[in-house]
């Protein structure tokens, strides 16, 4: 590579070659982000993974099935029994609509892909699309030849973006990414340019983001900001006018658009920063052409009415609006991003799932490595000479930085500026210390291969770095770094994020591998053996699999809309048997499913969750269900003998213990996820019946009984079956007295 | 060589022109076999080892005309014959008289009675006698008694059946004979012959009812028996079997499609995870489906097994010079009344089963279908087989030794896939009550490809590269936007 860099020489054949080689290494860099993200799909199988993608798999099938308009006015009723789900309305559709064209594209050419394949793979080939986009914004950002690139494979390969992206994961994040940075780079350039196209280029893939990904939000907040930012320096100029309004205009409208947005845009608090800045601008707009037209004095006067007018009135109507009710206040899931206890106390239900904790900082360092020390660096870089672009990556670095320390998730929206400002550092490095004009060039073959060209850097009056011992070190430091990087991402790719988690792996004796496949055994045999609207009661977490898999009808899924509906299904968790049966007849529930990983140890289970499922309930029955029972005297959440009453008598408990003590010879009944001996004596069960358990007990199924032919309840109906005397009431003799005659 | 020249004396049957497959024959409404035949002496073989049930007659036909007859009808009741399947007619003595002509007769879709007619090779002149074998299989052909059973209990099936062979015609002697593969036959009907002996002799694990004196056409008796098999019942509602031949690749893709149902005795309880991990330590007889064998052709590769949701985990491949054996667990044990469907597939050298003629045509010889290998047996409602030949394939003749009467439909279409251009010859051949006997049936087909043919593929692919690239390059020569100066 080092031979290609032949000085500043502007000639056309070199110049061809160059951008011929920045092709080449861009399709390597493309090709090396969607091999590492293969990992799960060579070592089990091309599968959708985890939770979520369950539901947009089984969404894109419905519209690949039955067409866009169908899928548009899609009513669920096999969801949220019996409430149904809008699903049409709720749901972004980009993901569906992206795999969905594809899947026709490919049909039209008659390649017979099966759509599955299609869901599998689309985060990985978007993922090449965002390492383009990113070196498309770098380049923007600097004049060195070398950061987009270097940009782009840190994008490519940061872990931060690999662990929503890994192939099979096929949620909304993965094309949303994409989005977004590009999005960003058309801003930028439009920004730039002062142009019009441009604009509606960014207000186009602003609209895509919208369809596809409920953080667009965050690009609704953060143009504005740069837009108010810039103002407030007095950088206010009509190539922001020209841009912004566009963006605004024609982003909105296209918003507006998507069923599940619908007026959300000028009705609630989070798009107000927007339309804010949309008014402000043209208010700034209207003073500047007032200005060329009256006299200095007359301006001030002026300035100062309108400027005190339009705020005040501005700020009335808004909190007017808001106390009205026209426009909504800031969401629950807003405010924790403001308040990390937020949730905590108020919305168990968004503290209940664990990527909405707030980040722990040796995972910065885990997602990011290297970059998360390089990344101030490069926003100091943008310092220096504070363009418009630059005051852009300073921003996004300041929110980016923020809304990722509150919530795990929201490292992926940090990422890409930090891919950004760290190449800028880190080519900014490399191109001083590999320069070649010093006083002897030194022959650099450690130069790391997408580093070329690193001759701009000298363009400018400089000082030279003159001693080659510190080049060498400098740079060979620098490849360790990078080296380290790739390797770390590897790492943590192949050992964090590629597990689909519907399977499980591990390991025979003989080191080969053996696959737990308990999740598929079960629902394959709720599928194959059960009546097609059987009703499925299970905790939330299992909702969308259990219709992705499984075709078969649930009460809560991972959509979390309906929380009263969560907490019944808690309640009914959660309660004695008796209080659970009538819930679940009024529910129509057939079969009752719960995850227990007692035998295999598998932590994730349903009894390490009932907490939640407790403080779900109690948030809405705090007279019925209460936190503190399932707690000892002494504090301890204990499932052994030490249990407490309501604990050992909660649905939950029986379920998950139901028969396990059989398998094991008497006194040795154990539970390897909680580490304790479990009661030879196993809980009982009256209103449900054992349907099936998988080979290693991770699902348990349980069939509700119907209720009793001769009108029994069931505790008697279970004792009679079971061969118990029905106990008679004693009858009170006299007390014996010898017979008198 | 012997399998090159069993297709050199099969290209002779073929060209005598594509297989004669299922047919039917339109008779008036009113039809009634003509009283043209007598059966001198007829056995009726039952067989009941495995899931479906198997009879046969061997019976000396006399015509009783004066003339000489070809014609013989075989009786069924109208609930019989949608189950029967695979009904071949051959000569008692000599095998080499190929299976008969053998139609299903359409005349009056209400009555009771249904024919199929068989026609023997040459007419049997007045008087004349003649050894005829007959064999079928019925579908469905069990009911578990009891109806639901313990996870860990003995399964009892009943059939039912007629001590007098079904016939149109009257037969002056008869024995019936049913085998079963096991001893434990707890009930079974019970009566007397002719000189007050009692029916039925016990010989081992068969029965034999008869000798019976002179009986008129249509004679029935109805008679069961009640056997243990505590062993699956497996049926297999569809089997779609797609088999693709690539010469580029010099492939042949194989995949199936199982619909597979037990239809044993359901569970009396729902099912017991505790028992039946601690009965598996014993692994006693069980009417739990927990595995299938399939040889598959050896030299067969990349074998895959999945299901609606995905890949099985649970399968293992042993291949060898002598075997290629796909062995599959369910993802549960299959139960009475449960249900399990499942995809698998494998490839194999085209070398291995494709050949190339003198004359530049290409010969194909498959197992018509395969399936797996279970002692119990397996029995299949319908059989669909699409074979999609090369791009551009002419000339296609097609031969199938699996008999006629269980074939339904068969066509030649086109389907497009993989960058087709005017897509590829299928032929698709549908059969419908089958028994798992009839494995290894052949399947020879017979196509040629010109060389346009086998050349499109890549002259077109590359074309339209090359199209997409000068699209590209003049794309980007096209100025966009108003230039300043």
């Amino acid at each position: 590579m080092a031979a290609k860099t032949q000085g500043p020489a502007v000639g056309y054949t070199t110049e061809s070659t160059r951008t011929l080689l920045r092709v080449v290494i861009l399709c390597f860099i493309a090709a090396a982000a969607i091999s590492s993200r293969l990992f799960s799909v060579i070592r089990f199988e091309s599968i959708i993974h985890e939770f979520d993608p369950w539901f947009n798999f089984r969404a894109t099938k419905y519209l690949v099935a039955n067409g866009f308009h169908k899928f548009w006015d899609w009513f669920d009723d096999r969801t949220w029994h019996p409430l149904g789900r809008v699903t049409g309305g709720t749901l972004y559709p980009g993901l569906m609509v992206t795999s969905g064209a594809i899947y026709h594209a490919l049909r039209t050419l008659t390649i017979p892909v099966d759509i599955r394949n299609i869901c599998v793979l689309l985060a990985p080939a978007c993922s090449g699309l965002t390492a383009f986009a990113t070196y498309l914004l770098t380049n923007e950002m600097t004049t060195s030849p070398s950061a987009g690139l270097l940009a782009a494979v840190f994008m490519g390969i940061a872990p931060g973006y690999i662990s929503r992206s890994v192939a099979g994961s096929y949620d909304n994040e993965a094309i949303a990414i994409f989005l977004l940075v590009f999005t960003f780079y058309l801003w930028i350039k439009a920004l730039k340019l002062g142009s019009m196209l441009w604009g509606a280029l960014c207000a186009l893939f602003y609209g895509y983001m919208v369809a596809s990904w409920g953080g667009y939000a965050f690009i609704t907040c953060l143009l504005p900001v740069h837009a108010l930012v810039l103002i407030a320096m007095g950088r206010y100029s009509t190539r922001l006018y020209v841009s912004y309004t566009t963006w605004y205009a024609l982003g909105t409208l296209a918003s507006m658009q998507i069923p599940f947005v619908g007026f959300l845009p000028i009705k609630t608090s989070e798009h107000m920063p927007a339309l804010g800045i949309f008014g402000f601008i043209q208010l700034i707009g209207f003073i500047q052409y007032v200005r060329s037209a009256i006299s200095g004095r007359q301006f001030q006067t002026f300035l100062v009415t309108i400027l005190v007018a339009t705020f005040g009135l501005g700020l009335l109507g808004l909190v007017a609006l808001t106390s009205l009710g026209y426009v909504a206040p800031w969401s629950g899931r807003f405010y924790s991003l403001w308040d990390t206890g937020y949730a905590k106390i108020h919305i168990p239900i968004i503290a209940s799932v664990s990527e909405h904790q707030p980040t722990a900082w040796p995972s910065f360092f885990f997602d990011l490595n290297f970059l998360i020390w390089l990344f101030p660096a490069g926003v100091y870089l943008c310092f220096q000479d504070l363009k418009d672009e630059h005051v852009f990556v300073v921003v996004y670095a300041l929110f980016g930085s923020y809304f990722a320390g509150v919530m795990v998730r929201l490292m992926l929206t940090l990422t890409p500026v930090v891919c950004v400002a760290a190449a800028m550092a880190a080519s900014q490095i490399l191109d001083t210390y590999l320069s070649w004009k010093s006083a002897t060039p030194v022959e650099e073959q450690e130069a790391p291969k997408k580093v070329k060209g690193g001759l701009r850097g000298s363009d400018k009056p400089n000082v030279g770095i003159y001693s080659n011992l510190t080049k060498v070190m400098v740079s060979g430091s620098m490849l360790v770094y990078l080296l380290m990087f790739v390797s770390h991402c590897t790492w943590v790719t192949s050992n964090a994020y590629s597990s689909p988690s519907v399977v499980l792996a591990s390991r025979m004796p003989d080191g080969s591998q053996h696959i737990i496949d308990d999740y598929r055994e079960a629902y394959q045999w709720l599928r194959q053996n059960t009546k097609e609207d059987a009703k499925v009661m299970s905790w939330w977490d299992y909702g969308y699999q259990i219709g992705g898999m499984a075709d078969r009808p649930t009460l809560v899924d991972n959509n979390t809309w309906n929380n009263t509906h969560i907490a019944t299904v808690g309640k009914a968790m959660s309660s004695r048997e008796e209080v659970s049966y009538p819930i679940m007849r009024q529910h129509e529930v057939d079969y009752v499913l719960v995850v227990f990983g007692a035998l295999l140890g598998y932590s994730g289970d349903d009894i390490n969750k009932f907490l939640w499922m407790v403080r779900i309930a109690e948030g809405i029955w705090p007279d019925e269900v209460k936190e503190r029972d399932f707690f000892t005297p002494q504090g301890e959440y204990r499932v052994d003998e030490g249990a407490t009453e309501t604990m050992k008598n909660s649905l939950m408990y029986k379920m998950s213990y139901y028969n396990y003590a059989s398998l094991f010879p008497a006194g040795q009944a154990a539970d390897r996820v909680r580490g304790v001996r479990i009661p030879d004596q196993g809980p009982v069960l009256n209103t449900l019946e054992e349907a099936f358990t998988s080979e290693n007990w991770i699902i348990r199924i349980y069939k509700v009984k119907d209720l009793d032919n001769i009108g029994r309840d069931h505790a008697n109906a279970a004792a009679f079956e079971r061969g118990q005397k029905k106990k008679k009431p004693t009858k009170k003799r006299g007390a014996r007295v010898l017979r008198v005659d | 060589m012997k399998s090159l020249s069993v297709i050199a004396a099969l290209l002779g049957l073929l060209a005598a022109g594509p297989c004669s497959a299922f047919s039917t024959v339109a008779l008036p409404a009113d039809f009634k076999p003509p009283p043209v035949f007598k059966n001198n002496m007829l056995v009726h073989v039952i067989s009941v080892e495995k899931t479906y049930a198997k009879e046969q007659i061997n019976v000396m036909l006399e015509n009783v005309s004066d003339e000489p007859q070809s014609e013989y009808f075989l009786p069924f009741t109208a609930e019989q014959i949608a189950r029967v399947g695979a009904v071949e007619a051959k000569d008692r003595k000599d095998d080499t008289i190929g299976p008969f002509g053998v139609d299903l007769v359409e005349y009056d879709a209400l009555s009771d009675v249904q024919y199929y007619r068989i026609t023997l090779p040459s007419p049997l002149k007045a008087g004349g006698q003649y050894p005829l074998a007959v064999s079928w299989v019925y579908l469905n052909s069990y009911r578990p008694l009891p109806a639901s059973i313990g996870q860990d209990e003995q399964q009892f099936l009943v059939y039912d059946f007629s001590l007098f062979a079904p016939s149109a015609y009257t037969t002056l002697k008869q024995k019936t004979e049913v085998k079963f593969s096991t001893v434990t036959i707890p009930d079974y009907t019970t009566t007397f012959g002719p000189e007050g002996q009692e029916y039925p002799q016990k010989v081992g694990s068969k029965m034999l009812y008869g000798p019976f004196d002179e009986q008129p056409a249509g004679a029935f008796f109805p008679a069961q028996v009640r056997f243990e098999f505590t062993k699956p019942v497996i049926h297999v509602s569809t089997l779609e079997r797609d088999i693709e031949v690539s010469h580029w690749g010099g492939n042949v893709a194989f995949e199936e499609r199982y619909t597979l149902y037990h239809l044993g005795a359901n569970l009396s309880t729902q099912f017991n995870r505790v028992k039946w991990a601690q009965s598996q330590f014993y692994n006693p007889a069980s009417t739990a489906l927990k595995e299938l064998k399939f040889p598959l052709q050896i030299g067969s590769v990349d074998p895959y097994f999945t299901d609606a949701i995905g890949n099985v985990s649970t399968s293992r491949f042993r291949s060898s010079k002598r075997e290629a054996m796909l062995e599959l667990k369910p993802r549960y044990p299959v139960f009475g009344g449960w249900k399990y469907p499942f995809t698998i597939g494998w490839n194999t050298n085209a070398a291995n089963v494709l050949r190339n003629t003198a004359d530049g045509g290409h010969v194909l010889k498959i197992p018509f279908f395969e399936g797996p290998r279970q002692a119990e047996g397996v029995e299949y409602g319908e059989v669909n087989v699409r074979v999609l030949l090369p791009e551009g394939s002419e000339n296609v003749k097609y031969y199938t030794s699996i008999p006629d009467s269980s074939i339904v439909e068969h066509s030649v279409d086109v389907h497009k896939t993989y960058l087709d251009t005017i897509g590829r010859t299928s032929v698709t051949i549908k059969a419908k009550n089958l028994g798992d006997e009839f494995r290894y049936r052949d399947l020879v087909i017979t196509y040629e490809t010109p060389l346009a043919g086998t050349l499109r593929k890549p002259v077109v692919v590359f074309a339209s590269m090359l199209a997409v690239y000068a699209a590209a390059w003049a794309l980007g020569k096209v100025q966009v936007g108003f230039s300043s100066k």
